[in-house]
């Protein structure tokens, strides 16, 4: 039975963290990486890209040969997990081979959630979450002339403008009143709103899709949606967001609540088990309490903690929680957000509309989130104020007049 | 040793925002300025928002392309224009805006620190941007072979281990090294009873014939055709310039072969911090005590440096912990002309124990030091005179030095007035000796001088670039 | 004998003796710094050097401190070294001299004695060196400028030899061995070079990155090795001490044999087969000496000499046995033992006569202090004086010879 200290399930951001991490402290115990997917480590961030063409599916790859044998790793692609045995410290894998850990990492990410659509299964639609769903929706687009895609998130809307930009018929259907909820206010969203109509996309908020039909023996298909309208198009994507792969982890005693449970430091219930990424559901920064909160910057830092914690590295510090983050371009333009950007109660706002648009959001006199469009900010900067709760009682107005400024003079004052 | 990269330093006591370093980015880039100047929190202060090359970058983390990579050579995070799909990620990873949008590209920007050349350095008027290349050299040396023991006793905080460490593995292992009585010696670097401190051939020497004992082992290994031995001395400011000093003119004036290190911690410290002649004026010492009658040394410190070019020496050079990279090119030189003739590279190091600094404040007690013109770096050879390798210009106010060190407490304002005078008359002669060398570097301006146009709240050209940046 | 060659004959003085003594000896180093009464030696030493009759390297240096510095460092590095020195210039020297023999140095420095200051004076006297005559160097005193020369390359021997490895002061009296011009023999270099053979003077301590080491660490205190590490150091110094007194003698025979003249290594003993009482002499004065017990001989009176020529290590069993057939014994001294109010070589055959069963009556005479002469008649009073002392009258002194000079 093949066996690992460390045994990383999942190769994406949060499993090659916590690798980087183990080794810093560890430099030779025996590792091993499995993953489901058939390729070396890459984002799902990326896959837009690909789908638009402006990345080639091979130049993704973030890792190579060469990198896990410098670092004496297994990497184990073709190896979907479906059964974790924590008592006998196993992993099941769906070819029937065992490894067996010392240590494990749970970072097997997220899969789309298919909403529970009448009709659906029956009509041949796509999903980006991997390399192959963003090739096989590249390779769709090339045959198609419409597409409608159910979601105005960040996976909906990158497709959504990569097939209006490739002369596709786009139209965009979202439950929400506005696009890119939780990240931007209903201000912010009209300004990317009208970006979409302007490049042609069609978008229907507030609309709820009821039923999917495959037309034309497959080749196309129509939603009908809860005003009683019908859309058709030739190319059908689902993007109403994802849910942690938490499946394989069933009767494992690993407690789940919509994701993996974790603690501070990245421990799940289960002694010998830690969990980091999409998959887990980890401390929020504002509200203390466990959320799920899937971007890279959160992955990065569950994963580090992880590995240390994994590695028993005394010098592991704590998770501080995460902290939402959106760095959005549509059409060249762009739109960013960080912490409580749509926050209205308890808070004081500031919002300008001079060159662009912005909101700070301030608690207590300390900057709790910020957000953009058409005017980009120092994304890193304010996120430290925000998790370092800097006083700005001193200079309050000057960061609402000038926040870029005031920002860097702060985190330059800290490097000293 | 661990990973170390040279880096730019931003002194921000220096800036008067005068932008010439991002015009100048911004004309070598042919885009936005990769630094950014901005107003401090105090009137005409000012701050510095630049890529700090990270060790540990959240930057390449959070990047889902690729496109950003630290460059295990030179430590600079390095951005793949052609990977980089515009994400804007990284700008999310990074806290001193080091990456940030170019708003005319529409793309990211970041400081690449110009190959090892950075152009903003050099177009810095005042010094306030320095290109520090203290990293490489300590990775260069790291590599080398330590030849003292581990676990030398110096007290902590303590320079001396610094200086005779990577001395010794810059002039490695063939070598003649004389340790004179003194904390050298003291933390154990020739050893006790039977036992050496290290893999060179080491000795004490008496506290007053080091220069002598030098000249009579490399007069022999000349005679027998072993000139490639560097014959050297870590020796202390007491032994130097008190009661061997007649040994260290005497094998000047003959031009002995020989490499003499002077470790200056300002007095007698290993034998429990007694004034010697380069005690400078108003110091605390045990035998310059402070009480009713007697406010510390009464006499100013023998500027044991400039004595030696006096004798023409082949090589004559100060230098400071706080600035490695002008020791180690010092060093280089020290070494290369001790096959010539008689090289003195005098170290000033201060003592955290006998000086009362904390540990933590030793480098930067020896920064300042230099800052404030208490001491100066220069060299001198006997073709080409002397010459300041750090301007001496715009200097700190002395007593802003004085006031980190413990034993210069008591001092009132009268002996605070003497050693700022002193200073200054110690300069004017070097400047005066400096005039006649040829090509002296450039003099940096006064911060806030007559050109400098910009301070917080009233936003000149370049900061209004700066805006348009964001 | 057959193997012995005859050199080469000059007239010189003592100092040019000591110079062609180093010269022939050929040192690598030569390190000076001028002092009278010994000037005159560098200077001849800077002359054959410059006239390439000697190959040796000539340090200049700012002051004996230096000069000692200097050839410890050559000597480390694997240098056969020489130097000369005088009174204030030994005592500025004193620092590293002190340390020379710890260091198992095994150097020749000739003292050209003289009588130390204050009184402010130039001249002749054995105050220096019996000043320093318990720092752990060998001392061997001449009487003529044929043994100077033939001692030092002796000395270089003895210095060199694995049992020994010390420093050796050849000395010879200022004034009037310095600037006393004799006839003097100058040996064959070939039988000088055959004598030494190859040296080897740092195989115990060096300074060589071939031989990396610490050359000496701080040794002693009150804990772990220390006490018993620096006890072995001092007595191995002890040690070697005692190894020279055989070595000294073999070292001369050796010589002898080469160049047909037989020093006496230790003491020489004049006309002391019959003696009733004799006279302790070291140095130059003995040739006066000589004279004032052939006179006395003359007259039936049965004096003969014992002259001390290694006074570090002091042959204490050879002392011994040489007087142990007298009644009585006059020692005279050309410097001051102020501790005890006598000369020091009187102290020191005072305590070589503790070996003996029975009590030697004797008398301490000072003389020839600071270039004063110590004639004839002044040895013929201390016969008579040392007869009386052996007929029964009271010891008294020390007596000053040239108290009413």
């Amino acid at each position: 039975m093949p066996e690992a200290k460390y045994l990383l399930v999942g190769s994406s951001h949060a499993a090659l963290e916590a690798l980087r991490s183990i080794r810093q402290f560890d430099p030779d115990g025996a590792m091993a990486m499995l993953t489901q997917d058939t390729h070396p480590p890459y984002s799902p961030t990326i896959l837009p890209y690909v789908v638009s063409g402006r990345s080639r599916p091979e130049a993704v790859l973030l890792r190579d040969r060469t990198f896990f044998e410098a670092n004496a790793c297994a990497f184990v692609p073709n190896a979907r997990a479906v059964g974790l045995d924590a008592k006998a410290k196993t992993v099941k894998l769906e070819s029937g081979e065992t490894w067996r850990y010392q240590t494990l990492l749970i970072a097997t990410g997220a899969a789309p959630a298919i909403p529970p659509v009448k009709g659906l299964d029956g009509v041949k639609f796509h999903v980006l979450r991997s390399l192959d769903d963003a090739k096989g929706l590249r390779s769709a687009m090339g045959g198609a002339r419409s597409a409608v895609v159910l979601g105005a998130g960040l996976v909906g809307l990158h497709a959504a403008e990569n097939m209006a930009e490739a002369g596709l018929s786009v139209t965009v259907v979202e439950m929400q009143g506005h696009v890119l909820p939780g990240y931007f206010d209903a201000k912010a969203s009209e300004r990317i709103e009208a970006a979409f109509a302007g490049h042609g996309v069609k978008l229907l908020l507030g609309r709820k899709v009821v039923e999917a039909a495959a037309l034309d023996g497959g080749h196309s298909c129509r939603v009908m949606l809860d005003d009683g309208k019908a859309v058709e198009a030739d190319l059908l994507l689902v993007a109403t967001g994802v849910r942690p792969a938490v499946d394989w982890l069933d009767g494992s005693g690993v407690a789940i609540d919509r994701g993996v449970l974790v603690d501070e430091a990245m421990r799940t219930s289960v002694a010998g088990v830690w969990a980091a990424g999409d998959v887990a559901q980890a401390m929020d920064f504002h509200t203390g309490k466990p959320a799920l909160i899937g971007i890279i910057p959160t992955a990065v830092e569950q994963g580090r903690i992880a590995g240390a914690g994994m590695a028993d590295d005394p010098y592991r510090k704590d998770y501080p929680g995460g902290l939402p983050v959106n760095t959005y371009r549509f059409f060249g333009r762009v739109a960013l957000s960080i912490g409580q950007a749509t926050a209205t109660d308890g808070v004081e706002v500031s919002e300008s509309d001079e060159n662009g648009y912005r909101r700070i959001v301030l608690a207590d006199n300390r900057l709790v989130g910020y957000a953009s469009v058409d005017q980009p900010f120092d994304v890193g900067v304010m996120g430290e104020l925000i998790r370092r709760r800097v006083d700005l009682s001193q200079c309050k107005d000057t960061f609402i007049a000038r926040p870029a400024d005031t920002g860097r003079r702060l985190m330059s004052e800290q490097w000293r | 040793m661990g990973a170390a990269f040279d880096t730019i330093a931003f002194k921000a006591s220096l800036c008067d925002g005068c932008g010439d370093c991002m015009k100048t980015c911004s004309e070598v880039k042919g885009g936005a300025s990769r630094l950014a100047i901005v107003p401090g929190a105090k009137e005409g202060g000012f701050e510095l928002a630049i890529c700090r090359q990270c060790g540990d970058p959240k930057c390449v983390q959070v990047c889902p392309s690729g496109a950003l990579a630290k460059d295990g050579d030179s430590g600079v995070i390095g951005w793949d224009a052609q990977k980089c799909v515009d994400c804007l990620l990284c700008t999310a990873g990074c806290a001193y805006a080091g990456i940030a949008v170019d708003p005319q590209a529409a793309r990211v920007a970041k400081c690449d620190q110009c190959d090892g050349d950075p152009a903003c350095v050099k177009a810095c008027p005042t010094g306030a941007l320095e290109w520090r290349r203290a990293g490489s050299l300590y990775r260069e040396y790291g590599d080398k072979e330590d030849l003292f023991v581990p676990g030398l006793s110096g007290c902590q905080g303590c320079n001396s281990e610094l200086i005779m460490r990577h001395a010794m593995r810059k002039i490695g292992r063939n070598s003649v090294l004389a340790t004179p009585p003194g904390c050298i010696p003291g933390m154990g670097s020739v050893g006790y009873n039977g036992k050496t401190g290290t893999k060179v051939p080491v000795f004490h020497p008496l506290l007053t014939n080091t220069a002598s004992m030098l000249s009579g082992i490399r007069r022999y290994y000349d005679r027998i055709g072993r000139k490639d031995i560097v014959v050297m001395a870590l020796a202390g400011d007491g032994g130097t310039a008190d009661c061997g000093f007649h040994a260290v003119s005497g094998a000047a004036e003959r031009g002995e072969k020989i490499l003499y290190i002077c470790v200056d911690n300002e007095g007698y410290m290993n034998t429990g911090m007694q004034r010697s002649g380069t005690t400078p004026y108003g110091s605390w010492t045990s035998t310059t005590p402070v009480g009713e009658h007697l406010k510390g040394k009464t006499q100013d410190a023998k500027n044991l440096p400039l004595i030696l070019t006096a004798h023409k020496c082949r090589y004559v050079a100060t230098a400071s912990t706080g600035y490695m990279e002008d020791l180690y090119e010092k060093l280089d030189r020290a070494v290369e002309a001790s096959f010539e003739g008689f090289s003195y590279l005098h170290i000033y190091s201060p003592c955290p124990t006998g000086w009362r600094v904390p540990s933590s404040k030793v480098i930067e007690a020896c920064r300042m030091s230099v800052d404030s013109n208490f001491v100066t770096l220069w060299e001198y050879t006997n073709t080409a005179g002397l010459r300041f390798t750090r301007s001496p210009d715009n200097p700190i106010p002395v007593v802003d030095y004085v006031r980190t060190i413990g034993k210069y407490r008591h001092l009132d304002a009268g002996q605070l007035a003497h050693i700022q005078a002193k200073v200054d008359e110690q300069v004017a002669l070097l400047k005066l000796m400096a005039a006649d060398s040829p090509s002296p570097p450039a003099a940096h301006r006064a911060p806030g001088g007559g050109e400098a146009p910009a301070a917080a709240g009233s936003l000149s050209g370049p900061l209004r670039q700066e805006i348009a940046r964001n | 004998m057959s193997d012995v060659k005859t050199g080469k004959v000059i007239v010189c003085d003592g100092n040019e003796a000591a110079a062609w003594g180093a010269c022939l000896s050929r040192p690598d180093m030569v390190a000076v710094y001028p002092i009278t009464p010994q000037s005159s030696l560098v200077e001849y030493l800077a002359e054959f050097i410059a006239d390439g009759r000697m190959s040796a390297d000539l340090m200049d240096v700012e002051g004996e401190h230096s000069v000692l510095s200097v050839l410890h460092g050559a000597c480390l590095a694997g240098a056969r070294t020489y130097s000369a020195t005088s009174a204030q210039g030994l005592a500025y020297m004193f620092e590293p001299y002190f340390r020379t023999p710890g260091l198992r140095l095994p150097m020749v420095v000739s003292l050209v004695t003289r009588d130390a200051v204050s009184p402010t004076c130039v001249w002749g006297g054995q105050q220096d060196a019996m000043t320093v005559k318990e720092v752990g160097w060998i001392h061997m005193y001449c009487e003529t400028q044929q043994e100077i020369l033939d001692t030092i390359p002796i000395a270089y021997k003895v210095a060199e030899h694995p049992d020994v490895m010390l420093p050796v002061n050849v000395n010879h009296d200022g004034n009037y061995l310095s600037y006393g011009v004799a006839r003097v023999e100058l040996p064959d270099q070939q039988v000088v070079d055959s004598f030494l053979g190859e040296k080897n003077v740092n195989w115990h301590a060096c300074l060589d990155p071939e031989r990396p080491m610490a050359v000496d660490p701080l040794t002693g205190g009150s804990g772990g090795v220390g006490p018993a590490t620096f006890v072995r150091y001092r007595k191995g110094h002890c040690a070697g001490m005692q190894a020279a007194l055989s070595v000294i003698e073999e070292a001369h025979a050796d010589w002898g044999r080469r160049t047909g003249r037989y020093w006496s290594p230790l003491i020489e003993e004049y006309r002391m087969d019959d003696a009733e009482v004799a006279l302790v002499t070291i140095g130059s004065m003995t040739g006066a000496a000589k004279d004032a017990v052939d006179e006395a001989r003359l007259d039936g009176r049965k004096v003969g000499i014992v002259k001390i020529k290694t006074f570090r290590p002091f042959p204490v069993q050879r002392v011994a046995k040489a007087l142990s057939k007298v009644r009585a014994i006059g020692v005279v001294d050309r410097a001051v033992n102020f501790g005890w109010n006598s000369g020091p070589v009187y102290q020191e055959v005072l305590a070589a006569l503790y070996h003996l069963p029975v009590r030697v009556p004797a008398m301490s005479f000072i003389g020839g202090l600071a270039g004063a002469d110590i004639t004839v008649e002044h040895f013929a009073g201390v016969v008579d004086r040392t007869l009386r002392l052996a007929a029964g009258e009271a010891a008294n002194g020390p007596v000053w010879l040239n108290e009413n000079d």
